[in-house]
């Protein structure tokens, strides 16, 4: 009796994990492309702004035409920001709903391990977020630089080695400062966005006089600032998230911590919660950026501004653009298949891309290890009169670089 | 000198907050003997409560405490009556029950604020809260130097409380031996349910503090009841003196370390000095202050 | 040899049954690899609660740092293989030794102490090797990670290995517990100084318990690591979701009963996977959200009315269930 009831119990189960096995790509409905974003946890806002984004580009593609004749479709994984999530995800789009695409993927942990499902699977895996520079380097995954027809991995957005790339001219030709002191958030992206800018610092000749880094929960800077004031460096660099970076530059003002420039390297120092948060303490601020809606990019404004309309709120930061920018560079792909959509033809046509799309040109390069990367500049932004100005590249700049800055001033109550 | 007199003066304002938390987790350690894995998570409720009462009544956080102690105490309450007391008559093998239910519990409240509140980051922009008080080169964080004056006259009004009142002497007595408690005719079921609710509303009258010199989201919890935990072993369990103790020593060595230790052992430089407290010098403080 | 191994272990009918099952349900249904994963990921936990309970709850020494033991699994498959290119597979031989190790080390210092003092030293050591294992990038590659491109796409090897893992994890805790070694357990849970009083080497037994604890839990991350093929720090020593949740999967279950951590962690992963998933896709995208917030309540509901777990309390289960049954039909 009890063996028959434990049996049937089994059978009900293994009846309802069957039920829930099947479902493919048709031939006529709409095209199905998976998205692996965090949804729920702690990255949620983000995974939130990404999905908003592929949403908004699919109607407005939707709207238009679709994909010669039929629909877009977004079907999306929530990885809630952890790898073994992210991978049974991935698994689960590529083996249930049949995706021949991937696309997402935020945190570097997640996209990393949902790139060796993609990679195993064949299915290409289109990258708009994660940022660990191995992503795109062939060598973590046993191939070589000369396997670009096996590696199936492709990003759009750059590596944070590259994040601050666009500062290197302003610092060599306007700034010209000789000595930096570093401050980071010691996570993955804090000590190696520190690592690639000392790199930076090096190649232009300029003194680090000290790399500092602080865990997450520090309420009082000042110990720290004062480290840093004492060196009396020309520039302090900030890879700081937005509620620190606030912080940081609040308690740099009590301390009247004076250097040259107070830069920061994208991530918080961009968002409108930092201009809020900061107060005073933001104005004149630089920040190296990977995309701004002022940018000079055809749709960078209109995609802001759709956005806001449509979710309110302060509107998309770069992270939303660099989805918003993947559903099109989609949709060219899918475009250019000739209505054979599956992973094979999908990947080829992916090498051949060459857009421009709100977030930029987007075009898959090989060089140094790295193969099927975006390469793009960066930009330089500068908080003036408590709105955020692109200040280089010079030729495509909407505001003067505010230079050089008696902080006492702009500082005062 | 500055950069060690700014380290010292940093780290004691802070200590002072952390020294609340740490009277809060001591009281609830102390006369329940479980760790309260929920002690972050509650902090990070009573920071939710100030936060609403500022932007959609526009209260003061200062002035909030009067309503999110009375709030959170009434909150804890319940939670020990309903949901951690019962357990202790609840026939289990491990004695660890009631912590896991303040895991439980955890899960839930951060859950629940997720749900509720998102997980953007919320902060508190108040007239004040830019200021800066100066000592020479030395700048106090005006917030911080007001929380460190309301910290100080908790603390005074909790040892009122613990010395002269029945209650207070109740409390501690539960604490040094519940089953003598009880033979001296103390309710020790509702001392232990109310220690609860007194200990976290200590960690609400934190949070209030916390919120105009830092930021609010829903996992902000989980570092403060590690921090927590260091000061109730560094003070030695039960000890409110050490507590306050414990609370400016870390607060003290946290700077500090910031200033003097470069590297990302800073944490784990504190957890091991933890550990050998824990393992090596039972009682933490305690021994020296004996109270 | 069959037989006589079902005479010491007393294999019961079921207990064949579900075996059986488990062995031959992947010939004759078709899974997609997703519920493969699922189920191997419920295999996982099964290893890892039994190695958490045979500690905790046969031995009354609760660990809230069971991520240390697993990691340090998972990182002595990873990083010979980081540096010196040998095969992750060798971790199912050194991840478990290497488990002990640190196990018999920590045990030195933290079994000083008890209750709550353990939990938090416990508690503590596991933070501190993740953080050591974050900033010791030339050994271990620090916080991004070691990434391996797994043996086989197909699952079902794995499926396989974990279900013989399982088994033989709790094989081994029914073994020990049948023996004179068990019952010393139970007596150093049940009260520490009078087993001492009785003669027991306490020390020793707590670390014979440890031992074979953090065996399972070391195999346990080496075969995550093999499986998964990325691990970090931040994954493999993670407080809430590796260390708390074992703890969990073994509270849900039964804390002190063989099959408590199965069914702990079947509960576990089938819940969590049905809310993540919005039950099958069928209700709105809002409900993923929570699964985290139903488990929590879950765990809740549980230790406030069933102490022992559903293994534990099976009975009152039922009888709880059988009641609200009969009331319903009485209203």
């Amino acid at each position: 009796m009890k063996v028959f009831k434990v049996f049937s119990l089994l059978l009900i189960t293994v009846g309802l994990l069957i039920s829930f096995n099947s479902c493919g790509q048709s031939e006529t409905g709409p095209i199905e492309i998976g998205v692996l974003l965090p949804l729920t946890g702690s990255q949620a806002n983000f995974g939130e702004m990404e999905k908003n984004s592929f949403e908004l580009a699919k109607e407005e593609i939707n709207k238009a035409g679709g994909i010669n004749g039929r629909k877009l479709e977004f079907v999306y994984e929530d990885d809630s920001g952890k790898p073994d999530v992210g991978r049974a995800g991935a698994e689960k789009l590529i083996s249930i709903n049949k995706v021949q695409l991937l696309a997402g993927g935020y945190s570097y942990s997640v996209t990393f391990a949902a790139a060796a499902v993609a990679q195993q699977n064949r299915i290409p895996f289109l990258v708009n977020t994660g940022s660990v520079d191995k992503i795109t380097q062939p060598e973590d995954f046993n191939l070589t630089t000369e396997d670009g027809d096996k590696f199936y991995i492709y990003r759009l957005n750059p590596p944070v080695s590259e994040y601050a790339s666009g500062l290197e001219g302003m610092l060599s030709e306007v700034i010209k400062p000789s000595t930096v002191y570093i401050i980071h958030e010691n996570t993955t992206f804090g000590t190696k966005g520190a690592k690639a800018f000392t790199k930076t610092c090096d190649k232009l000749g300029l003194k680090v006089l000290g790399t500092d880094s602080y865990s997450s929960g520090t309420v009082d800077f000042k110990p720290l600032l004062l480290n840093a004031k004492k060196t009396n460096p020309d520039i302090v660099y900030m890879i700081s998230y937005v509620m620190d970076a606030a912080l940081l530059m609040k308690q740099s003002r009590d301390l009247k911590f004076y250097p040259k420039m107070f830069i920061g390297a994208g991530a918080g120092f961009t968002m409108p919660a930092f201009k809020e948060n900061a107060g005073k303490a933001s104005e004149k601020v630089v920040s190296a950026t990977l995309w701004h809606q002022t940018l000079p990019i055809p749709g960078a404004t209109k995609y802001f501004d759709d956005y806001v309309a449509k979710f309110g709120g302060d509107g998309p930061d770069y992270h939303g653009a660099e989805a918003y920018a993947s559903a099109y560079v989609i949709k060219d792909v899918l475009e250019r298949c000739n209505g054979k959509y599956d992973s094979e033809t999908i990947k080829k046509s992916l090498d051949k891309t060459d857009i421009m799309t709100a977030f930029g040109p987007v075009k898959f390069q090989s060089y140094g290890k790295k193969i099927h990367q975006n390469k793009m500049n960066t930009y330089v932004v500068q908080w003036i009169d408590v709105n955020l100005k692109l200040i280089w590249p010079r030729d495509l700049a909407n505001a003067e670089i505010h230079y050089p800055i008696d902080w006492a001033k702009v500082w005062a109550e | 000198m500055d950069i060690f007199l700014q380290s010292l003066v940093s780290g004691l304002l802070i200590g002072g907050l952390y020294a609340i938390i740490g009277i809060g987790m001591t009281l609830i350690m102390g006369v329940l003997k479980i760790i309260n894995l929920a002690h972050g998570q509650i902090l990070m409720v009573a920071m939710y409560i100030t936060w609403v009462l500022w932007n959609f009544l526009g209260i003061d956080p200062y002035l909030s405490i009067f309503i999110t102690i009375p709030l959170v105490f009434v909150f804890a309450e319940g939670l020990s009556k309903y949901l951690l007391h019962p357990l202790i008559e609840k026939d289990s093998i491990l004695p660890e029950n009631q912590v896991l239910m303040t895991v439980g519990i955890g899960m839930v409240l951060v859950e629940l604020a997720r749900s509720i509140f998102t997980s953007d980051y919320r902060s508190i922009q108040t007239s004040y809260t830019e200021k800066s008080l100066y000592i020479g080169k030395i700048s106090l964080s005006f917030p911080l130097v007001i929380a460190f004056i309301i910290a100080i006259f908790l603390t005074i009004g909790l040892f009122y409380l613990l010395s002269k009142t029945d209650l207070g002497r109740s409390i501690r007595a539960t604490s040094q031996d519940k089953f003598s408690a009880t033979l001296m005719g103390i309710s020790a079921g509702k001392i232990t349910i109310l220690t609860y609710g007194l200990g976290s509303a200590l960690d609400a009258a934190a949070g209030s503090l916390l919120l105009p010199v830092y930021y609010l989201y829903p996992d902000v919890g989980p570092l403060f009841t590690v921090k927590a935990f260091v000061i109730t072993i560094l003070g030695g369990l039960g000890s409110t003196v050490g507590a306050i103790a414990g609370g400016l020593v870390l607060g003290i060595a946290e700077t500090f370390g910031a200033t003097y230790i470069s590297s990302g052992y800073r944490d784990a430089t504190g957890l091991v000095i933890f550990l050998i407290v824990l393992v090596f010098f039972p009682g933490g403080l305690k021994r020296f202050t004996k109270v | 040899m069959e037989e006589k191994k079902t005479k010491l272990l007393d294999v019961s009918k079921t207990e064949w049954i579900i075996l059986a099952s488990a062995i031959v349900m992947p010939f004759i249904f078709d899974f997609s690899p997703y519920i493969q994963g699922l189920l191997i990921f419920i295999l996982l936990w099964v290893i890892l609660g039994s190695s958490w309970n045979l500690l905790a709850g046969f031995t009354g020494q609760v660990s809230f740092g069971h991520a240390a033991f697993f990691g340090m699994g998972a990182y002595a498959a990873a990083i010979p293989m980081l540096h010196f290119k040998i095969s992750p597979w060798w971790g199912l031989l050194t991840g478990g030794l290497a488990a002990v190790i640190l196990g018999y080390l920590l045990g030195v210092l933290v079994f000083r102490l008890r209750g709550p003092y353990l939990a938090l030293g416990t508690l503590a050591s596991g933070e501190i090797l993740r953080l050591v294992f974050g900033e010791e990038e030339w050994l271990t590659n620090g916080h991004v990670g070691i990434l391996y491109m797994t043996t086989w796409v197909s699952k079902y090897p794995y499926y396989f290995i974990a279900l013989a893992l399982a088994v033989c994890a709790l094989i081994s805790v029914k073994l020990v517990m049948k023996s004179k070694a068990g019952f010393y357990f139970l007596s150093i849970r049940e009260d520490e100084d009078a087993a001492e009083a009785l003669g027991i080497d306490t020390k020793k037994y707590k670390n014979v318990s440890m031992a074979i604890s953090t065996f399972w839990a070391g195999t346990a991350g080496a075969f995550y690591m093999i499986y998964m093929g990325f691990i970090d720090p931040e994954v493999v020593f993670a407080l809430h979701n590796i260390s708390i949740i074992t703890i969990l999967v073994g509270i849900i279950g039964g804390v002190g009963t063989i099959w408590g951590p199965a069914i702990g962690a079947l509960i576990m992963v089938f819940v969590q996977e049905l809310f993540r998933s919005a039950i099958f896709g069928i209700a709105p995208q809002w409900v993923s959200g929570l699964h985290a917030l139903i488990f929590g309540v879950l765990v809740i509901i549980v230790i406030l009315y069933l102490p022992g777990g559903v293994v534990g309390d099976w009975k009152l289960l039922l009888k709880k269930l059988k009641l609200s049954k009969s009331l319903e039909v009485s209203k």
